[in-house]
């Protein structure tokens, strides 16, 4: 099972599509709010060099924005 | 086994033909798909986001009418949704990729499935535009941001620019004094051109200031942003801004890539339509922002839906 963290914060469309698209295929994932989690944000921000949402850690693999292909590849949707 | 079987013949019934898709869940698809199920019409809404479009990208709409106190965009658009599916509208996220709006069926691919309908109505809306200037892709998500909602919270207790003077940049800034130190806005006009209202909130709170008449020519640093470059548009006298991030509004372009070429377009690239909203395309309709037209709200959106729905339910009787 791979292991899943978002980051995203709740006024993020796109992050809100990431999260239901996962949902949609029985997905659990780890739901990081970096608009409240300050550490977390700045973890996101070490690992993605983005400074932007949402960001998907799938496995260590990083995804920037909901790049739908990309997790359907990583997670063999 | 059997849920197999039930799956294809689930997937196999959505091979049939429609009587309207509508592509694009903001206000404009939304509405119409309330109307043309309401008619009695097969409709699909065809989104690659989530309901509302981009007024979904909206922390709170004050000028949509019947909300006295403001609604969210999501909200919004989530109302308006379940409001088209109550009578029947069928809506999938899925990203468009293909269109073949040629003949009496029309043909939609998008990345997983392929639909067919007797009308289409085009509303796809628009994103914002993105700088066009030395750094803007170097640093596009690395501090350059299109989306203060989405991001804001990421640019806590520093100091932002804000290109643009519009409504969206007055409206965003004011969502940005929740976290930032400081907003500058770079406005290459003598005034901001946001409604009143907005101004005068804006300017309620501490650190906020302008420099008018300048234009931003580029966005500078090594491995973040740290400063910007903006020139006088009269003098074009150069001056140095420092800065952590920039969010930019600085207008719309039409989501119409998918199209092709297949449709009439303006110079701006907005879809031509006729005062039905019926398009160039026999049986094809567009509504919302995706068109030509002078203001892009939702209460406009609203409106186009309603009328392009209204045209799609008067060709299908013909």
């Amino acid at each position: 099972m791979a292991k899943i963290t978002v980051y995203s914060t709740p006024t993020c469309p796109w992050c809100t599509r990431a999260k239901n698209y996962l949902r949609s295929k029985n997905i659990t994932f780890a739901d990081i709010d970096v608009s409240v989690d300050r550490e977390k944000a700045m973890e996101m921000v070490k690992k993605s060099g983005q400074q932007g949402v949402p960001v998907l850690d799938i496995d260590g693999n990083i995804i920037v924005g909901f790049d739908q292909a990309r997790i359907d590849s990583l997670l063999g949707l | 086994m059997l849920l197999n079987i039930n799956k294809n013949k689930e997937k196999n019934q959505k091979q049939a033909i429609y009587d309207t898709i509508i592509l694009g869940g903001g206000p404009a698809g939304l509405t119409a798909g309330l109307y043309t199920s309401r008619a009695r019409q097969s409709t699909l809404i065809i989104e690659n986001m989530i309901p509302g479009g981009q007024a979904a990208t909206t922390v709170m709409l004050e000028n949509y009418p019947g909300f006295p106190d403001g609604i969210g965009g999501p909200q919004l658009g989530a109302l308006m949704e379940s409001q088209a599916m109550k009578y029947g509208t069928e809506v999938v996220y899925e990203n468009i990729v293909d269109v073949n709006l040629d003949g009496d069926v029309k043909e939609i691919t998008t990345d997983n499935n392929k639909y067919k309908a007797r009308t289409i109505i085009l509303a796809t809306g628009a994103k914002p535009r993105k700088l066009n200037i030395p750094g803007a892709v170097k640093f596009d998500g690395k501090g350059i941001s299109y989306c203060a909602t989405c991001d804001g919270a990421l640019f806590a207790d520093k100091d932002v620019i804000i290109v643009g003077g519009g409504n969206s940049a007055v409206e965003e800034g004011i969502f940005l004094t929740r976290f930032v130190k400081s907003i500058t806005f770079v406005q290459d006009l003598p005034q901001l051109t946001a409604e009143k209202i907005l101004q005068e909130r804006l300017f309620t709170h501490k650190n906020i200031s302008v420099i008018y008449n300048n234009k931003l020519i580029s966005v500078d640093g090594e491995d973040r942003i740290s400063s910007l470059t903006v020139e006088k548009t009269d003098t074009k006298k150069t001056e140095i801004v420092p800065a952590d991030g920039i969010f930019v509004y600085i207008g719309y372009i039409p989501n119409t890539e998918y199209l092709k070429g297949s449709i009439e377009l303006n110079k701006m690239g907005y879809i031509k339509a006729d005062k039905d909203l019926h398009t160039s395309i026999s049986g094809v309709f567009a509504a919302g922002d995706i068109i030509e037209k002078t203001l892009r709200q939702v209460a406009t959106a609203v409106g186009d839906g309603a009328l392009a729905a209204f045209s799609a339910i008067k060709y299908l009787e013909k």
